[in-house]
């Protein structure tokens, strides 16, 4: 059964039928060649338990917080203000698109939107400064990534939706792993160009009073990420709670800085409700298999599957991280984790490994699915803004931040408390 | 005449997005008033049973939105690589697949709502809400999202037969990502 939905995911997804569709049919599958009784029965039951979740609809409430700080200029203001403040390091600019990215990550919870808006804000500059575009537009796909690691994360709620583990454990987790990777691509950034100075710009060092200033577009920002994420830890609001008063702070945020109107709000409800729209199809097709797949009995299937590769623990996980990478090259972040839970996760979790720790483990090696081509949406995304050049620049300038990436995967490996001491600390 | 068809589906589904986006932001707001109402100890109650019918509207009324609006991801690996007629074709079967599975999940759905209906079922929850109330329009949603994939379907094969297919690129083609992000 393994084999057969392994294949048959690949096929069906090869031939461009939507990834949620691609699901659904492989639970007809499962239910018509593996199951003993009609699985699609409970179809109608299934489709309305999924998506009638007060869980799931922190997913809308944060990408329309995305939505509306990107849509009303917020998101400018943020990489003017970052600018001030990390510029100075040797590569100059290139910092403050790490930086804004990863403030973005931190309040939008998508990778794409973030990508989006630094490198429209960023492109024009690099061009009137005379940044090598290489390491430039790299250092704007790779810190979109960390939207998906730094809470309140979408794929984290998606996760601890389809596992039925803590979305606020889930969230600590990934405050570690996240910070230390914005950190970790800033130092790469650093030596880089503290070696070959040509790649990156000028350093600009601002008088103080130009710094001060700016942390007035700045901490309203962070003020919003601290209340989301305190008010989830310290236990005061569910993280559907959490988003809904984000959707209302950022409302505040992007009225005091005058950038609301109604077509500026049209079109971010319309964006919300089309990528929710997207997230959804996705999400209920895979609880769907999920069920069929338990039904028809996977878990005893999947036992009998692993005594067979006679690998321990570590040498599992080692196949899992290449499965991923190989995977990543084709297939886009969510689509790859959600069509991966089913299967992966119950194996995972046989081995003795965490359900949290695995969670963030995974966030990491998708993150890298985001800019590893053939299929790499950050790349066409940051292209997409450039107007100039070509694809394999930008690809090239990822590569020193994908290894970053790789790293921070074989770390959480060796050291899974990167990852496990936080929530384990404030349990 | 399909491709008229395609815009006039395009406006009303854009309506129908618009005016479900603003019931989430309604929904934002009940959630964010009932937690100022328990600073005082007050609260309307029920919140999170309402989240809930409110995300199970939201998704499906949404979806044929996503839909017209080329909004659910599909992988372009072996389609960017053929020639025009070939990729309409790829987009063509991608439809009617996906109109056969929409068609069976709304079919599937129905059951659900009959038994509420017929039971006079309630949630088992402090508001004992009739289930008939929020599963019916939940339903009308699926089936609305049927009704749209076929009628896309059979305007892709309406433009295939009079040897039109490359047309269809603009509404079952181009991956929206690119444009959208513009």
């Amino acid at each position: 059964m393994i084999t057969y939905v392994s294949a048959g995911l690949l096929a069906l997804l090869a031939v461009s039928i939507p990834v949620g569709i691609v699901l659904f049919l492989l639970g007809f599958g499962v239910d018509q060649f593996f199951s003993n009784f009609p699985l699609s029965r409970a179809l109608g039951n299934m489709v309305w338990s999924s998506s009638s979740s007060a869980t799931l609809i922190a997913i809308p409430f944060f990408v329309l917080l995305g939505e509306i700080l990107v849509r009303s200029g917020v998101a400018t203001r943020t990489y003017a203000a970052l600018d001030r403040w990390v510029s100075w390091m040797p590569g100059g600019l290139v910092h403050a698109n790490v930086a804004t990215a990863t403030m973005f990550s931190a309040t939008s919870g998508s990778s794409v939107a973030t990508a989006a808006t630094v490198a429209t804000v960023a492109m024009p500059q690099a061009e009137k400064l005379g940044y090598d575009p290489k390491l430039f537009s790299g250092a704007i796909a790779a810190g979109g990534t960390l939207g998906i690691m730094i809470p309140p994360s979408i794929n984290l709620i998606v996760y601890g939706f389809l596992t039925q583990s803590s979305i606020p454990q889930l969230f600590l987790a990934g405050l570690i792993p996240g910070l230390t990777l914005a950190f970790a691509f800033l130092m790469v950034t650093a030596i880089i160009c503290a070696i070959r100075p040509e790649l990156g710009g000028n350093r600009r060092v601002f008088p103080f009073i130009q710094m001060a200033r700016a942390l007035v577009d700045l901490v309203p920002i962070l003020i919003l990420f601290g209340l989301i994420v305190g008010s989830i830890y310290r236990g005061w609001a569910t993280p559907t709670e959490a988003a809904a008063v984000g959707v209302a702070g950022a409302l505040i945020i992007a009225l005091a800085f005058g950038g609301v109107n109604w077509a500026m709000m049209r079109e971010s409800l319309l964006g919300t409700m089309k990528v929710t729209s997207m997230i959804m199809l996705i999400i209920i097709g895979a609880s769907f298999l999920n069920f069929t797949l338990s039904s028809a009995g996977l878990g005893r299937e999947l036992t009998e599957f692993m005594e067979g590769l006679g690998l321990g623990p570590l040498g599992f996980i080692m196949v899992v991280v290449v499965l991923y990478i190989v995977l990543g090259f084709f297939i886009e972040t969510l689509s790859l984790m959600v069509v991966t839970i089913p299967i992966i996760v119950p194996m995972v979790l046989a081995q003795g490994y965490d359900v949290v720790w695995f969670g963030i483990l995974m966030i990491v090696l998708v993150e890298m699915a985001l800019i590893t081509p053939p299929v790499g949406l950050n790349l066409y995304v940051v292209q997409g803004a450039r107007k100039s050049g070509n694809l394999n620049e930008v690809m090239l300038g990822v590569i020193p931040y994908a290894a970053v990436m790789l790293g921070m995967a074989f770390a959480l490996i060796a050291v899974p408390d990167i990852a496990l001491w936080l929530p384990n600390a404030l349990r | 005449m399909e491709l008229a068809l395609i815009n006039e589906l395009r406006k009303l589904n854009r309506a129908i997005a618009l005016i479900v986006g603003l019931g989430l932001l309604g929904m934002a707001s009940f959630v964010v008033a009932d937690i100022a109402l328990r600073q005082v100890h007050a609260s309307f109650g029920g919140t999170e049973e309402i989240a809930g019918y409110a995300m199970a509207l939201v998704s499906s009324w949404g979806m044929a939105y996503a839909l017209l609006e080329l909004g659910h991801i599909r992988i372009d690996l072996i389609r960017s690589r053929t020639n025009n007629t070939s990729r309409a074709l790829f987009d063509i079967f991608s439809m009617i697949i996906m109109s056969w599975v929409v068609v069976t999940i709304a079919i599937k759905c129905w059951p659900v709502v009959e038994r509420a209906v017929e039971n006079g079922s309630r949630a088992n929850t402090p508001l004992a809400t009739p289930l008939a109330w929020v599963q019916i329009p939940w339903f009308a949603g699926w089936v609305w999202f049927a009704l749209m994939s076929c009628l896309v379907t059979l305007a892709a094969i309406g433009l295939l037969m009079r040897g039109r297919a490359t047309e269809t690129e603009p509404f079952i083609g181009a991956f929206a990502e690119q444009d959208t992000l513009k």
